[in-house]
This record gives structure tokens, sequence and C-alpha cells, in this order.
């Protein structure tokens, strides 16, 4: 039997309208442009809206949860006609699962270099030697502007 | 015309400096004036970072804005997420809601304020709504007559919508036109706004949704794919070479940010522009062009 968290829509990060969810009435209008939905076997927005609304867990708190097969494309929040952002919500999933330190390990690293140097990759020489010779002017790296507003 | 304030972000300067260097001649020969000025860190991207955490991305990108309204400057962007990124915390700290008073009170306590003067706009639409097609084609020394190019707005361009309001999301236009002010032509084709696929995590998925695009991009008859964001440009550049890889059907379609394509239509010597660094080879295309 699948487990209920009643309280599951109550978790979730408010900051982007995630509460639009409550609106979903199941028309699949997310679903037919969904570029993941045409390459994942089981992703859907349609039926994680479902299961955030109905608080089931299963397969969506999980290391291994389907909300990381989204593209963030926007499509389906452009899609639907009830004003929900389907996107925000899996977006808030994820603030979920980071919380609940179930992130995938690649993701959890992608976050952490760029609190640690305020930047997507990890700086080399090669870098600034690549620069230089294409005359281009040195990019700084501080490694402390993220940190003086997220602790 | 003022001066913006430069955010290359990290994928550009750091990964793919050929896509700058194209860039700052281009603005430069447009007259639009951009800085380098200290102080930005990562826009923050928005997947990853944004998927973690999106108050502690909403202040980092207010963060942002603080540094460059502390200047006095809009910020211009060379890449879709950044300038997404921006946008929508700018729409989002204006908005009077919690997340916007608790970023204000993080910025304070650093030292940062952001009142919602400085805005974030990506380079394309400067070109597009403050300059115009015809002064883009009259920079244009070196017309590419006749080639065909698949234009690929990425997502976070244009959506959400609501927020970024600055064209249809499913059928906009206003690339097109800067492409077809080089003289090349941008041909339409199948699935034409659908993503990249660069920010699903699994690889299979990843690149199952660039190998629709490339595949339908070459059914059109395009010569080369034009792209905005960096996240998109690696896609599809190393993307081509990942598919090749894994057994799949081989791909070599040219990928060049809209700067690059401009900056060869604008005459400059395409050997300066480091097109060696490109994962799929350019010169096909150079040689259809540059006569």
């Amino acid at each position: 039997m699948s487990k209920v968290n009643l309280d599951f829509c109550k978790e979730l990060p408010q900051v982007e309208e995630t509460g639009t969810v409550i609106a979903c009435f199941q028309c699949s209008a997310c679903v037919a442009d969904c570029p993941a939905a045409a390459h994942s076997a089981r992703f859907n927005p349609r039926d994680i809206m479902l299961k955030v609304l109905l608080g089931l867990e299963e397969g969506l708190i999980s290391e291994d949860s389907v909300v990381w097969d989204c593209a963030t494309c926007y499509t389906c929040m452009e899609r639907c006609p009830q004003g929900v952002r389907p996107i925000e919500v899996i977006t808030a999933v994820k603030n979920v699962l980071a919380r609940k330190g179930l992130l995938p390990a690649e993701v959890a690293a992608a976050a952490e270099n760029i609190r640690n140097t305020d930047r997507v990759i990890v700086h080399s020489e090669a870098i600034d030697r690549h620069r230089r010779e294409m005359g281009l002017p040195a990019y700084g790296i501080a490694g402390k502007c993220i940190k003086e507003v997220v602790k | 015309m003022k001066s913006y304030a430069l955010f290359l972000g990290c994928l550009i300067p750091m990964k793919l400096p050929q896509i700058e260097l194209a860039s700052r001649s281009a603005l430069a020969k447009l007259g639009v004036k951009v800085e380098d000025i200290e102080g930005f860190s990562c826009c923050p991207e928005p997947w990853n970072f944004k998927g973690t955490d999106v108050e502690a991305w909403l202040k980092v990108a207010g963060r942002n804005l603080a540094v460059a309204e502390k200047k006095k400057m809009d910020v211009i962007t060379l890449c879709n997420g950044c300038s997404a990124s921006l946008i929508e915390a700018s729409h989002l700290l204006g908005d009077g809601g919690e997340a916007a008073a608790e970023a204000a009170k993080a910025l304070s306590g650093a030292g940062y304020k952001y009142e919602g003067k400085t805005k974030a706009v990506h380079a394309v639409t400067v070109l597009d709504r403050e300059l115009g097609r015809d002064k883009v084609e009259k920079s244009c020394s070196r017309k590419l007559d006749g080639l065909k190019v698949a234009v690929h707005y990425g997502c976070h361009l244009l959506r959400p919508s609501d927020v970024m309001a600055l064209d249809d999301p499913f059928e906009p236009t206003f690339l097109d036109g800067l492409v077809d002010a080089t003289g090349a032509e941008s041909v339409d084709y199948a699935g034409k706004m659908g993503c990249c696929g660069s920010a699903a995590l699994d690889k299979e998925i990843s690149l199952g949704i660039a190998r629709d695009k490339v595949k339908a991009m070459e059914d059109a008859g395009a010569q080369c794919l034009v792209v905005t964001c960096p996240a998109c440009f690696d896609q599809f550049d190393l993307g081509q070479v990942e598919m090749g890889r894994r057994g799949g059907e081989k791909h070599a379609l040219p990928v060049l940010h809209y700067f690059q394509l401009l900056a060869i239509a604008q005459g400059e010597d395409p050997e300066k522009l480091a097109f060696s660094r490109h994962k799929i080879k350019v010169d096909p295309l150079l040689k259809a062009v540059v006569r």
C-alpha cells in the first residue's frame, strides 16, 4: 500500500506559485508536448501533479526520484489551461529532496561547487591561459560572493 | 547609447570563450557598449542550483542585480539561463511576497539593496528592441545569402512567457528576423520550439531530446543551427559527438551562437574567431559563406 503524506503540499516552498497545483484537473495538456515524457518511460507531469496533490511520495521522494528527468522547458506551464505551473511544483519537489538529503550525487556536487566557487565550472589555470591567448580580459573568481548572502 | 554591465556567467567565459570573443566583436560593431564590472557570481543557474534551494537562488540572483544597480546599470547577458534567472528573480523580488522579504533581508545583511531599477536583458533582445533589424543588417558586410539556418530559441529565452514577456512562447519570430538580417535564411523544422534536453539528468533522455531536434533540422536542409545559450550550445555541439559515441546515428550539424553567425556576417576573419574549439567542425559552413 502506498504511503500518504497529507501535509505534502505544505512542505513545498511557495516562492514560485506552487500552490496553484490545487487547480489541476488532470487534463494532460502538460504531457502532450513534454519532451521528457516523450523520452522517459516513467516521466509524466500530470502524474507528478496528482501525486503531489494526494501526498503520494512513492517515486517522488526517493534518491532516484522521477523529477530529475524534467528538462525544465516550461512547456507544461505554458500549456496548462488552469494556470498551474507544474515546472515550479517539480522544482519545489526537488527542494524537498535537497532538505531530506536525497539529492542525486551529481546535483549535490554541482550546487556545492557553485556555493563554494561562485561558478558552475571548476576554475583552472588552463582557462586563464586560453583567455589570455584569445586576447580576452582575465575572469576573476572571487569564491566569496554567494557566501555573502547564502549562509 | 547607454552602457550595459556585461554579465558573462560561467559557461561562456570558462568553457566557450569563442562565443564571448564573437559577441564582444559583434556588439562593438553595432555600437552596443558593454562594461566588465566586478562582483558578479553565477546567475545562479536555474535547474540544479534552483532545484536545490529556490530561496538561495533568489538571494544570489538578487545580489547580482544589486551589484549592477549600485553602478546604475542594466545587465546584458549572452545566455538564456542567466537572463532567465535574473529576469525572473527581478520579477519575484518586486512581488511583495515572503520570499522577496527574506531575500531583501539577506541582501541588506551583506550591505546590498535591490530596488528593481536595474533590469536584465539578453543581448539578442537589445538588437531586436533597441537597435532594430535594419541596423543589424547594415552592420553586415559579408552577406550570408542562401545559408540555411535552423534557429533554436531555447526554452529560457521566452518562457515563462508571462515573466519574460518577449515574444510568443510557441510561435516567436524575433530571432528568425535577426538571422534573416545577416542574409541567411531561417528554415522551419518540426519541433522547432522544443527543448535541447540539457537539463534532464538521465543522458539517454537528454540526448534523445537533442537527437530529435538535430534530425528535424537536417531534414529541413539546415546547414547549421543557431542558439543564444551556452547550455544549448554544449548540448548540441558536444552532444552530437556523444550521440555517435553511444552507437547511435552520426550527426555533424555545425552549431553557432547567434553572435558568432553575426560576427561572420560582419566580415570578421573566421581565423580570429577560434572556431577550432568547436567539437563539430564549422569549416564546411565557412567554406560556403566566406569567399
